[in-house]
């Protein structure tokens, strides 16, 4: 294992979620099994404690791990320099066979973890705690979903291996590409960018007309088709090369790490959009600004990635 | 109304509150006697939502207390109690003024109505030369009313008292008595837990507890 200073301080942060998150999810069974919070009884007034204490832990594991996903793929960026033929983060995941496979189901673990943050924001606000179960539910999936990312994340810095030599985001992410994603290259220009804008507007509607499933519904199209549509379109504006379509390079400080705000403008958007919309469909009295902020959010990275087509436009004269 | 239903605390293996039902009707004054150890500060931990019971609960105001997340807990208790101690639990470097206001500080009042409050409690309570004066300068009867200021601070329904006179010499344990005898009229209700015999043939006051060994006696004074 190529032991960088990042890599251990991620190993470490694993170990200590999996020790803590073993005993949150002992105690979380207990709680979905016996919590009754009309009972009077010691063996409830236990089970109140230690919720507390149980969901101070999964908060805090949660928390953390949202922003170590960043720090997670400024890592897989940062150890491009040491593999052999890896010019950016993309280089560093696909040397792995389950390297983009756990990329993606990183992803997917953020949405559920963040939403349990936001479920047990909720929870806390009532008196009468009525998503104690339904959390402490989630969390015992999360658990398992929690542990499988660990040991893959653990395997995957195991199985990084400096001596081999691995392709580089130019031949990965092109038509040429031997992975799946060939398939969506194929895609022309006219159609991402109308998918694109069409989910936008999509998604505008869903915000007046406030019906909770078609916005639900339109947040993660449009979270799909935005990468998609950066990954193919839009990215090859911020890189100013018609044939450049890697998802990781414009991370890096030639771009002025530019992607970070791309991608996290994209995930507040698309997460409020998503976890307000089920927690309007689990409370509908709630009151937030989760649907303000995803709106605005997704706008805003609508705006930007449209501004460097916009911008290159009006320097070159040309479309890529 | 506040009721306490077959309330246990335990501490390890000592039963502090042995299955305690008790009733407090809205604008009474109860007080609660018995020996040290018998109970009563630990029932009145238990009516204030301080600690959370074994076992059993407490409903104020149809509000069941006990099962109260500690965030809406602390809500409740600053919005209806008031809390008097025997030790005055003042913080000595403060003054009366700062004192006073000190449980309304979470809320963020506005700070013009709050001076005007706390200059009416200090004229109730006869201390308004003492304003700025910082506590650990007064004397013990001074530094009561301070804490009794406090306690009326957040206008509570419920005002709890702790041993309230024992630090207090008998003149001005009497003079505290006049001024629980103030707030009965002004339809608190006044639980006082006590075992200064000037508080059992009190006219003002609905119903005497006796406690031992973590259980009640009660009685109609």
């Amino acid at each position: 294992m190529n032991l960088t200073p990042e890599i251990i301080s991620i190993l470490v942060l694993d170990a200590i979620f999996l020790l803590f998150s073993i005993y949150a999810f002992t105690i979380s069974l207990q709680i979905v099994r016996k919590w009754d919070l009309n009972s009077t009884t010691l063996y409830q007034y236990n089970l109140e404690k230690k919720s507390i204490l149980v969901a101070t832990i999964i908060k805090y594991i949660f928390m953390l791990k949202i922003p170590l996903f960043i720090f997670f793929v400024f890592t897989s960026d940062k150890i491009s320099n040491v593999i052999t033929g890896a010019m950016c983060a993309a280089g560093v995941v696909n040397s792995v066979s389950f390297g983009l496979p756990l990329f993606v189901f990183k992803i997917i673990n953020l949405f559920i973890f963040g939403f349990w943050l936001v479920l047990h924001k909720v929870d806390m606000q009532d008196e009468k705690l009525p998503f104690v179960k339904l959390k402490f539910t989630i969390f015992l999936v999360a658990f398992f979903l929690l542990i499988t990312e660990i040991y893959y994340e653990v395997s995957f810095f195991n199985a990084l291996d400096v001596d081999k030599i691995v392709s580089c985001c130019g031949t990965l992410f092109s038509v040429s590409s031997s992975s799946g994603l060939s398939i969506i290259f194929n895609l022309p220009n006219s159609v991402v960018i109308s998918l694109f804008y069409g989910s936008l507007i999509v998604l505008i509607v869903g915000y007046v007309i406030k019906n909770h499933i078609f916005f639900l519904i339109s947040n993660f199209f449009f979270f799909i088709i935005s990468i998609i549509s950066l990954i193919l379109f839009f990215g090859t504006y911020i890189y100013e090369l018609p044939t450049h379509h890697c998802p990781f390079c414009f991370l890096q400080k030639d771009y002025y790490y530019v992607g970070y705000f791309l991608y996290i403008t994209l995930f507040i958007g698309t997460f409020s959009g998503m976890s307000g919309a089920v927690i309007k469909l689990l409370k509908p009295t709630y009151k937030d600004n989760f649907y303000k902020i995803s709106l605005i959010f997704n706008l805003l990275y609508s705006f930007s990635v449209s501004a460097y087509v916009v911008v290159y436009y009006l320097k070159n004269g040309v479309w890529l | 109304m506040i009721k306490c239903i077959n309330l246990t605390k335990k501490f390890k293996n000592i039963t502090a509150l042995d299955n305690v039902n008790f009733t407090c009707n809205k604008g009474e004054v109860v007080v609660l006697k018995g020996s040290s150890g018998s109970g009563k500060s630990t029932l009145l931990s238990q009516i204030a939502a301080l600690a959370k019971p074994t076992f059993g609960e407490v409903i104020i105001d149809g509000k069941r207390v006990s099962k109260m997340p500690d965030n809406f807990v602390a809500v409740f208790r600053r919005e209806n109690m008031g809390f008097i101690f025997q030790r005055y639990n003042l913080i000595p470097n403060l003054n009366v003024f700062e004192n006073i206001i000190t449980p309304l500080i979470p809320a963020n009042p506005d700070e013009k109505e709050l001076e005007k409050k706390v200059d009416t409690l200090l004229d109730m309570l006869n201390i308004s030369k003492k304003k700025n004066i910082i506590v650990k300068n007064l004397s013990g009867g001074e530094q009561q009313r301070v804490a009794i200021a406090r306690a009326l601070i957040n206008d509570p329904k419920i005002i709890i008292a702790d041993e309230p006179t024992a630090n207090l010499d008998s003149k001005l344990s009497k003079e505290f008595i006049s001024i629980l005898k103030k707030l009965k009229d002004g339809d608190k209700t006044i639980i006082v837990a006590t075992h200064d015999p000037l508080f059992f043939d009190l006219d003002f006051v609905d119903k005497t507890v006796e406690m031992k060994d973590g259980k009640i006696n009660e009685s109609n004074s």
